[in-house]
């Protein structure tokens, strides 16, 4: 092979590198909400509480064993890929999000970019967050706004390369972050879309009970069919017909209130939580998610583990 | 021969002892299903009006639950650290990494329990107050048991 085509070979090489990388860059861009698409709007605060609610976000950024208001973070996530830390989201101006504008706030929830522009990873659930509307993300940050301010700041993430690289999070979001909003279904109730709102967007149902793939996407064909935990051990049930099926609607919404199974069984683990937060919507907003989960078709889950010995 | 007999007599003791231990672990899940069809067919079946209110039938459920917490600490003895349950929930380890924290979710579900009896007189004072027996049921579940 002669010095030329050598070089040539060489340039084509760093070519597609250069290409690859403009691509990859280009695909990656943080997505934003910005300041012009907000309308003027007096916002409702009630309405904030029942998102903030329906959204658990106390589940992981209230203070460990506090009350759920103060929103001072420090608990820690652990997933297949390293161990987060909820960040502080009090309405503290230096360490919370008390010096934040609406637009800020809005573009980390319904796009998971953060106010300087870049990725957030996915243990904050904004993939099923984006579904919220504009107007409730709004009422969420009046909300949250009236809870106490903390001050103190949690600790950094423990992430190996290369999931620390967040501009890698663009790669997931490409994947498996659709970016649509929640469309009403008019075939159906109003009942079952409101339901249909807070199980696939708010409540994020879906991000614990569905099966995930080593990138750490949902399997869509299996969503809410169970699979391992993702925060460690154990296993989260299915919750499609395929277990439900013998659960009435108002068997269903007793569980979502008191987080008793109609067997007499009471939930525990990591649902516990989730029970904390649906106990604080309305008889409504449980039914609504009641008969939304009957109507979901019956989904075979992943398979299970076998049974460990009955002895050690 | 006097040491093959000692070897072979230890090792059935061991045996005896492995049982037995096993053997709590499925009173533990006997009793907890007991637990589930009292609070689950009997009272919060009344609480939520899919039966009627019957005080005999509140109160022998009521009982039942108070015995268990009772029963309960002995059956997570230290011995039975590790071993697997058959059915679907397995005692977490925390349990016996934190006993003190354990003993206190053992209190407070049989408080709990006698609040309940003290109070549950008719179908509204049992709406009322049998919400806190779920709730200790929860909190223990929270932190000591995992779903496998
Ligand atoms: C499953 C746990 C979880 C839930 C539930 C959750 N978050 Fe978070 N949140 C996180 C994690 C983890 C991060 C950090 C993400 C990162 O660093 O990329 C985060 C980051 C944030 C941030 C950015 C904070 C900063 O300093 O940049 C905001 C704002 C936020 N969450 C708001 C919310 C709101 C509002 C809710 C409820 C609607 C909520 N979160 C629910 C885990 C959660
Ligand atoms: C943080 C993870 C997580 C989230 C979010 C979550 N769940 Fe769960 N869920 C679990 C786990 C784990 C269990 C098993 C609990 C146990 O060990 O008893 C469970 C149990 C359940 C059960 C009982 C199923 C059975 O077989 O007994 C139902 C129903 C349920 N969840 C519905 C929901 C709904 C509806 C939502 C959304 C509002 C939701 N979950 C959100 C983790 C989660
Ligand atoms: C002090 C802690 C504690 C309390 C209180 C408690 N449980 Fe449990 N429960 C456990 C643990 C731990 C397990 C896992 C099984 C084991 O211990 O081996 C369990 C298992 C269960 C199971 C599953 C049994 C099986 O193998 O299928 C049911 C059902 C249950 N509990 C119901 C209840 C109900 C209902 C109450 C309240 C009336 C309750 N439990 C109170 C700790 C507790």
């Amino acid at each position: 092979m002669g010095a030329r085509m050598l070089r040539k070979l060489l340039m084509l090489a760093v070519l597609a590198a250069v290409a690859g990388f403009a691509v990859y860059w280009f695909v990656t861009i943080p997505g934003t909400i910005p300041q012009s698409a907000l309308a003027a709007y007096t916002p409702n605060v009630a309405n904030g509480k029942t998102v903030f609610d329906a959204g658990g976000c106390a589940s992981c950024h209230a203070v460990p064993k506090e009350d759920r208001t103060l929103l001072g973070g420090g608990m820690a996530l652990p997933s297949p890929f390293g161990t987060f830390y909820a960040p502080n989201i009090s309405p503290h101006p230096t360490n919370g999000i008390g010096n934040w504008t609406e637009a800020q706030f809005a573009t980390a929830v319904l796009k998971g970019t953060s106010p300087s522009g870049e990725h957030y990873f996915p243990a904050f659930p904004y993939g099923s967050y984006h579904l919220a509307k504009l107007e409730d993300v709004r009422d969420l940050f009046a909300y949250i706004k009236t809870l106490p301010p903390l001050s103190g700041r949690s600790r950094e993430h423990e992430l190996p390369f290369p999931f620390n690289i967040r501009r890698n999070v663009g790669g997931w979001k490409l994947l498996f972050f659709a970016d649509k909003p929640f469309v009403p279904d008019p075939k159906q109730s109003a009942a079952w879309n409101r339901g249909s709102y807070l199980v696939n967007g708010l409540g994020h149902c879906a991000e614990c009970h569905s099966p995930r793939n080593p990138l750490g996407g949902i399997v869509s064909a299996q969503k809410f069919a169970g699979g391992p935990n993702p925060e460690g051990e154990g296993w989260v049930p299915n919750i499609t017909q395929k277990r439900l099926g013998s659960w009435r609607e108002k068997d269903i919404a007793y569980f979502l209130e008191t987080g008793e199974t109609p067997e007499g069984d009471t939930t525990g683990g990591i649902m516990t939580r989730v029970i904390k937060n649906m106990a604080q919507l309305s008889p409504e907003d449980r039914n609504a998610m009641a008969v939304y989960l009957k109507s979901l078709a019956p989904v075979d889950g992943p398979p299970r583990p076998p049974k460990k010995e009955t002895r050690s | 021969m006097i040491r093959g007999i000692v070897i072979v007599g230890t090792l059935l003791l061991g045996v005896g002892v492995v049982a037995a231990q096993q053997d709590l672990v499925a009173q533990r899940a006997t009793l907890m299903k007991a637990n589930g069809k009292n609070l689950g067919t009997v009272l919060s079946a009344t609480a939520k009006g899919d039966k009627p209110y019957d005080q005999a039938a509140i109160d022998a459920a009521l009982n039942v639950l108070e015995d268990t917490a009772k029963k309960l600490p002995a059956l997570y003895a230290d011995s039975t650290k590790g071993l697997k349950s058959e059915g679907d929930f397995q005692a977490s380890p925390k349990i016996w990494e934190n006993k003190a924290g354990f003993a206190a979710e053992i209190d407070a579900f049989a408080k709990a329990v006698s609040d309940v009896k003290a109070k549950a007189k008719d179908l509204d004072s049992l709406k009322a107050s049998l919400p806190a027996i779920g709730k200790q049921c929860g909190s223990c579940h929270e932190g000591f048991r995992v779903k496998t």
